[in-house]
């Protein structure tokens, strides 16, 4: 029974991934408690989560570069949080990522037409303002960086964590 | 041990799909509905008219519309829609549409679309000469088709509208020498026919925040004052005040405070500007630089050129945001919101003595969802507060205890 169960699941995925073969990973939804998940999620490891927009000038000049990071550092996980303010678009949102190279990574979009309690669950203090990045250390320390990231800080932060290990 | 695995494949596999199916199909809302009415509005706009009657412009469904109320916001006449097709309306948190009456009940409007895939911005206006039975059809505020947003409304005493926008096309001259270009430039355009022709744009000020709501009022018969998150030296984006000399000439840049915020970013959260009767310059604003951060307020005597030193407001652990002031015949008051995690609350101070002092804030309303922007609106008498909210609809609330 249970060897059957696994084959029907088996051939499930194998439907499923096959469906997907070529597509990139899709737009997650980023809603109430999505927070607290992203955080376990990546647990122990060095993250980098970078907020951004579509109508945001200063993004669209940083999301390449960030790509580029990314590319340069598989040791680093990138998430990236569209969180402009709603209505969130997601195709534009998607097709600005794979311009700038970060199809691969792990990508939510803001959707809950409550904007600021999503935001008040990631940090109470921000406003809304973007690019934004928050750097999260092996230890869950947290360093927030507002406005578009110096690449050379990005580097430096994450030397330092591949050098703790 | 592999089934485990298999099933964690298949749980990826279906959540994957199922958010891939919630991404592409209704997106969350802030709005209550979609339709173009009033309830379904993400954004309102209030002027008294004249009479005392309450006009209130609004955004929902991509369509613009006004209507009236005889009963201070308890009923409103049938809407008229101003826009004729759903459009991709401005829906930054800082836009909203524009509506100023004049004496003779002529509504001037303005409002922003996004005219491309790329977000450029195009600043629309309209105006009604039959009292909102009917809008003249949409015209660009200027032939530029680079970029404009952020546009405000004043109506000076004589009946002239006079409007300011924030307008990207400096941009192509720098690209095209291979010039770095910061921000944009501070536009503004002026009506002698109540918002039916707009003279040809002026430039106020370049190289200021893109991304910000302006305040906009008349200091004086003539002399439009503006305030607005500039960009100083380094990239710092704080607050100035302009005073016009007069509608066609620009006056200098005077700096509100030294907030010292370097950032290279969308704040989506400009400031507010009042002129009392006597002269007196109310500001309200944003800030998160190295020298303060959060809400102020500061008044000045002397046109802008120096201001009182910034007085904090609101709850620091409540995320106090989005402040308006306004001052009328007998007094000023203060709106912003709060938000505790759960429940957004409009915060009131009112000031007695032109601003010297405030009396301590207290929530005047409250909401569970998502809401407007709180906005003030005065009669010329009395002064209430204008708030759109998700759950609760659209508030009209009189301001008792103001000074």
């Amino acid at each position: 029974m249970r060897r059957r169960l696994a084959a029907i699941l088996g051939l499930g995925v194998l439907i499923a991934s096959a469906s997907a073969l070529g597509a990139p990973p899709s737009l997650k939804p980023f809603e109430r408690g999505t927070w607290q998940s992203v955080l376990r999620g990546h647990t122990g490891r060095p993250t980098l989560v970078h907020f951004w927009g579509v109508t945001c000038g200063p993004c669209k000049v940083e999301l390449p570069l960030l790509g580029r990071f990314a590319k340069d550092h598989p040791e680093i996980d990138v998430v990236t949080i569209s969180a402009d303010l709603v209505p969130n678009l997601p195709a534009a949102t998607q097709s600005m990522l794979d311009k700038a190279g970060l199809s691969s990574t792990e990508n939510f979009v803001f959707n809950d037409g409550f904007a600021e309690r999503l935001r008040f669950e990631i940090d109470p203090a921000w406003q809304g303002d973007i690019p934004r990045t928050m750097l999260i250390s092996r230890e869950g320390a947290i360093t927030t960086i507002e406005g578009s990231a110096e690449i050379a800080d990005l580097e430096k932060w994450s030397a330092q964590q591949l050098s703790k290990h | 041990m592999i089934r485990t695995g298999l099933l964690g494949i298949v749980a990826c596999v279906f959540l994957q799909s199922a958010a891939q199916g919630q991404m592409h199909g209704k997106h969350a809302s802030e709005a209550a509905c979609e339709e173009p009415t009033l309830r379904c509005a993400t954004k309102a706009t209030p002027a008294f008219g004249p009479d005392g009657t309450l006009w209130l412009v609004w955004m929902a469904g991509g369509q613009v519309s006004v209507a009236s109320s005889q009963d201070a916001g308890r009923s409103f006449s049938v809407p008229t829609q101003v826009t004729t097709t759903r459009l991709n309306l401005d829906w930054g948190p800082d836009a909203r549409p524009k509506i100023v009456v004049d004496r003779k009940g002529g509504i001037a409007l303005a409002f922003s679309t996004f005219r491309d895939e790329a977000f450029n911005g195009q600043v629309l206006y309209t105006r009604s000469a039959d009292g909102g039975k009917s809008f003249a059809k949409l015209k660009p505020i200027t032939a530029n088709n680079e970029s404009q947003r952020f546009e405000a409304l004043a109506l000076d005493q004589d009946g002239t509208v006079f409007a300011a926008w924030i307008d990207k096309r400096n941009r192509v001259p720098a690209k095209e020498a291979g010039r770095k270009y910061e921000g944009a430039g501070l536009f503004f355009a002026s009506s002698r026919d109540g918002g039916a022709t707009y003279t040809e744009a002026g430039l106020a000020r370049d190289n200021t925040c893109e991304c910000c709501r302006l305040g906009l009022t008349f200091a004086a018969p003539g002399r439009p004052a503006v305030i607005f998150r500039n960009i100083f030296d380094g990239g710092v984006r704080d607050h100035a005040v302009m005073t016009f000399t007069d509608l066609s000439t620009p006056g200098e840049i005077r700096r509100v405070s030294d907030d010292d915020w370097q950032i290279n970013a969308c704040p989506h959260h400009g400031p507010s500007l009042t002129v009392a009767p006597n002269g007196t310059y109310h500001v309200a604003w944003y800030t998160n630089g190295k020298a303060r951060k959060g809400l102020f307020y500061a008044h000045s005597r002397d046109e802008g050129r120096t201001f009182s030193a910034p007085m904090a407001l609101g709850h620091p652990g409540r995320n106090p945001t989005r402040p308006y002031v306004l001052a009328g015949a007998k007094g000023t008051v203060m709106v912003w919101k709060e938000f505790d995690g759960e429940t957004t609350s409009v915060q009131i101070a009112t000031s007695r003595d032109d601003g010297e002092t405030w009396s301590p804030p207290k929530a005047i309303s409250i909401t569970t969802d998502t809401s407007d922007h709180p906005l003030l609106v005065s009669n010329g008498g009395q002064i209430y507060l204008s708030w759109m909210t998700k759950a609760d609809g659209y508030r009209l609330i009189a301001i008792e205890d103001q000074p």
